[in-house]
């Protein structure tokens, strides 16, 4: 990275003669393997490397971004010569301290190419023995992005960052029955974030599971299906509910409607904030600084440094994601949500670790409270209107609950309601504290960054 | 010395591998975003990229080319020779193809569009705008979205070859009176990217309905929009290439067996020049083809690359892809048309036009059981006359109602269409299609 900075001071100091009232560089190097091996078929080996630099330029309120791989200073220089004018535009950026940090993050253990392919086809082979296990597909793969951004202002940020891991589909039949399931398991950090034993036994442990569920399951009625008024949700399906229907509607660019044609917009708007989201049991927290998180950053794209977003507190809508962009509309400090999928494309607002806080109670707890009604516990199919307002998630393991304990597996449970109904219900919070893997998508062209979403499992009473 | 696709592909043979394909890619895109009818920002990538696709024995390995110089070059190869040394054999691998091949007269990509710049977009954009405006829209969004580029490869097949392409694709999503609608027109002349009738149809979804109102929880006739018939009908094209066959999908053993409405045509081409997603040939240089997906109700085929081709024993369909094969784009044809959207809606007794949907998500590919999400206005219809926009939610302008149905089972219900087939794309989808408005009988919804 260090043989690329001078390039992007040379931007940044171009751009600045040019007469840009701001000029941001950002170079970004990518080092990293995946493979995929499918019904016992090696289908992919590859390594990736890849270094370019984005430029953000902005004049008269006007927002320019450039992004090449060919890096000399003619082209860097003939873009920021090229960004001609549009009228209209208003984009202005917030006061922010000036930041210089530099990070590394260590892998514990290499995540070393050909022993990650021993362990998907090692995971392959173990599934493909399930004599229920009907189709699978595991992949899997490691790498390191390592940045450096420097701006007018003169913040300079560098990072350099570990990713690994590992994704599993499969689809387990019984009696003329299918289900699937996808596990995505990893985060920041080396080989230690797809240990192979874990994933083995949690591999295993789910295709189990769909059997037992297709196997003893009961299907039940419309009519009781609409009786059920109390469900105990799991962290996976809180974590899902959160970012889905809190965590995308508090991104600020989807309140002020720069993602309409997108990504899409929000409940939110500029004259509702504030509002009540749910119950007073519910907050819920956005924090890119856990560590090996697979969500995780110090610093954003635009050299903020993160901090804990408190989305939701008590009930009520409490802070937007913001980048400089939209901390500047509301006259306030951004707080660090800005972020890319890469070089290639432009920082937008986005989640990092969303999660619903863990409150007192215990998961008997909830069970015991609901006394009769549902425990659903992961999903397969979900699904949110453009508003985030109307939300589903499809049972791919639920229990009844019968007299205040678990009982018989449920096959065609769907939890299918508003945001307002589905917070506002919680009566109950435990105090688990799970995260589950996502790759979030927004903007366009599509950016895809790692995410987790979580936290504590909670008693709805709908 | 020119470093190019050529010289890559000869490097690699000379360091002992058995096969070897390098691509070369360069290009420009720009995206322009409109947001609140302003011109937001320009974001533009310009990029040239290489990629080597190598095997030895049964062992394959793909890896990028960095930089194309001989150092970066040189360190791809030897990355591809330990890639390859230290992966497992793919038994069922079977070889590219065989060149070379004939490709037919060279793509001359329009110059209106392949040379664009800043002004360009501007330009366009602002018509864009203007026309939303003029058609009754309160505000309007979108992206344009302006592409030029050349591809060439060379393969140990003896293949060489050269494509040059150039599209544009405009997303108009208009708001008015409390709901809003999306249009998206795609390209490769910019004489046909027709800003003010795309602004116009966007609108016009809106005007259809009059006022709100809300429905049960059912089940209704669905015309889906273009724009949402293609993206659900895409994912047949998915499904139809033979590892997403072997891996589980909805077409998975369905081969010669009737999986839809006798008039339902459902095509991959890779080769019609009108169409954005279409190019002279695949990931290995064979030739791109037109390919009958569905015909007479029936799946004619899967999508094949040489290899799989090989394993299979049938011929490829020219979707390479390697190590597997990808879809092109999807283009439904009906044998049973009405003349208009107009006339598909006044053949409805009960149901709903759906102008646009997202979040298509799938609980089983291999049974296709879906569900998806009406993400602008939804008109409902009663005795052929569209009544009103669907409005389950006081507190949001959405519609509140979702789709629930599966892959096979619409095939099988989409018994007519309009005569208003258009080239269109999705947000929610990396690709474009071809395809008019479609009915499909029997579909639940479920409502807030």
């Amino acid at each position: 990275m260090e043989g690329h900075a001078g390039l992007a001071e040379h931007a940044v100091a171009y751009a600045e003669r040019r007469g840009f009232d701001y000029a941001e560089a950002f170079i970004e190097s990518y080092t990293g393997t995946f493979y995929a091996v499918e019904q016992g078929a090696l289908n992919s080996s590859s390594y990736f490397e890849k270094t370019g630099i984005r430029l953000r330029l902005i004049r008269k309120g006007r927002l320019h971004v450039f992004a090449t791989n060919r890096l000399d200073r003619r082209t860097l220089e003939r873009a920021i010569e090229g960004s001609g004018g549009f009228s209209g535009a208003d984009t202005g950026l917030s006061e922010e301290s000036v930041q210089r940090a530099s990070y590394r993050i260590r892998e514990k253990r290499v995540a070393d190419g050909p022993r990650i392919l021993e362990d998907l086809v090692a995971l392959d082979k173990t599934l493909g023995g399930e004599r229920h296990v009907k189709f699978r597909s595991v992949y899997g793969g490691a790498g390191r992005t390592t940045s450096l951004m420097v701006n007018s202002e003169g913040s300079r940020i560098e990072s350099s960052v570990p990713r690994a891991e590992v994704f599993v589909s499969m689809i387990v039949g019984s009696g003329g029955q299918t289900r699937q399931r996808v596990l995505q398991l990893g985060g920041v950090g080396g080989y230690e974030a797809i240990e192979p034993t874990g994933i083995e036994t949690r591999a295993l442990d789910e295709a189990r599971t769909l059997l037992n569920v297709m196997e003893h399951g009961v299907t039940l009625s419309g009519s009781r299906l609409r009786s059920i008024k109390n469900v105990v949700i799991s962290p996976e399906i809180a974590g899902i509910a959160a970012h889905e229907s809190v965590g995308h509607p508090d991104e600020a660019d989807r309140v002020f409607l720069r993602e309409a044609a997108q990504a899409g917009t929000s409940y939110l708007n500029r004259d509702n904030l504030g509002m009540g989201i749910g119950s007073e049991r519910v907050s819920i927290i956005d924090d890119p600084t856990i560590k090996g998180s697979f969500g995780f950053y110090l610093y954003d794209d635009e050299g903020v440094r993160a901090r804990p977003r408190k989305l939701v507190t008590n009930g009520a809508q409490d802070e937007l994601l913001m980048n400089r962009e939209y901390a500047s509309v509301l006259g306030t400090r951004s707080n660090g949500a800005s972020r890319s999928d890469s070089y290639e494309h432009e920082p937008i607002v986005r989640m990092a670790n969303t999660y619903l806080k863990p409150g007192g109670a215990t998961h008997e707890e909830l069970i015991s409270e609901a006394g009769n009604g549902v425990y659903i516990k992961s999903f397969m199919e979900w699904n949110i209107d453009d508003t985030r307002s109307f939300s589903r998630y499809q049972g791919s393991e639920a229990y009844l609950i019968e007299n205040r304990r678990l009982g018989r597996p449920v096959k065609n449970y769907v939890l299918e309601t508003t945001t307002q109904r589905f917070w506002h219900a919680v009566r109950l919070v435990d105090n688990e504290f799970e995260l589950y893997l996502g790759n979030c998508g927004k903007g366009e062209p599509m950016q895809g960054v790692p995410v987790t979403m979580g936290g504590a499992g909670a008693l709805l009473s709908l | 010395m020119e470093y190019n696709a050529a010289y890559v592909e000869r490097k690699a043979m000379a360091a002992g591998f058995d096969e070897a394909v390098a691509e070369v890619f360069a290009g420009r895109t720009s995206y322009l975003k409109i947001a609140n009818a302003k011109i937001d920002s320009i974001v533009t990538m310009d990029e040239r990229n290489a990629f080597l696709f190598v095997t030895k024995g049964k062992r394959v390995f793909r890896t990028n080319i960095d930089r194309i110089e001989p150092g970066s070059i040189g360190r791809a190869i030897e990355r591809a020779k330990l890639g390859v040394a230290r992966s497992v054999p793919k038994d069922d691998y079977y070889g590219i193809a065989d060149g070379p091949f004939r490709y037919g007269t060279a793509r001359k990509p329009d110059r209106a569009i392949a040379e664009y710049d800043d002004s360009t977009l501007v330009d366009v954009a602002q018509s864009a705008i203007n026309a939303a405006t003029a058609h009754g829209a309160d505000s309007v969004a979108g992206t344009l979205i302006m592409a030029t580029g050349s591809a060439e490869i060379e393969t140990s097949g003896g293949v060489s070859a050269r494509d040059d392409s150039a599209s544009a694709r405009l997303s108009l999503r208009a708001f008015r009176g409390g709901l809003s609608a999306q249009s998206v027109a795609v390209a490769t002349r910019m004489r046909e990217l027709d800003t003010d009738a795309t602004a116009a149809k966007t609108v016009e979804y809106i005007r259809m309905a009059s006022g709100f109102g809300r429905i049960r929880s059912g089940t209704y006739d669905v015309i889906y929009a273009q724009q949402p018939a293609g993206l659900l009908l895409s994912m047949a094209n998915e499904m139809a290439c033979i590892g997403s066959v072997e891996t589980g999908g909805f077409l998975t053993g369905k081969l010669g067996k009737e999986i839809a409405d006798r008039n339902v045509m459902l095509y991959d081409d890779g080769k019609s020049a009108d169409l954005v997603g279409s190019g002279r040939f695949d990931a290995e240089g064979h030739p791109t083809q037109r390919n009958r997906l569905i015909g007479g109700g029936r799946l004619l085929t899967y999508l094949h690359n040489h290899s799989t081709s090989v394993k299979y024993k049938t011929e490829s369909t020219g979707n390479a892809g390697l190590v597997m094969p990808g879809p092109n784009e999807m283009v439904l044809e009906h044998g049973n048309t009405k003349k208009s959207l107009d006339s598909l809606v006044r053949s409805v007794d009960r149901g709903v036009l759906v102008t646009n949907t997202w979040y298509t998500r799938f609980s089983n590919y291999l049974t296709g059981d879906f569900s998806t999400v009406p993400r602008d206005i939804a008109v409902y219809i009663e005795r052929g006359e569209p009544r009103f926009a669907i409005k389950q939610l006081q507190v949001s302008s959405a519609t509140g109602i979702r789709i629930s149905d599966n892959m096979i089972r619409m095939l099988k219900a989409m018994s007519r269409a309009a005569n208003d087939t258009v080239q269109t794309a999705s947000w929610d989808s990396d690709g474009s299609f071809k395809t008019p408005s479609v009915l499909v009988e029997g579909v639940k919804i479920t409502t807030a």
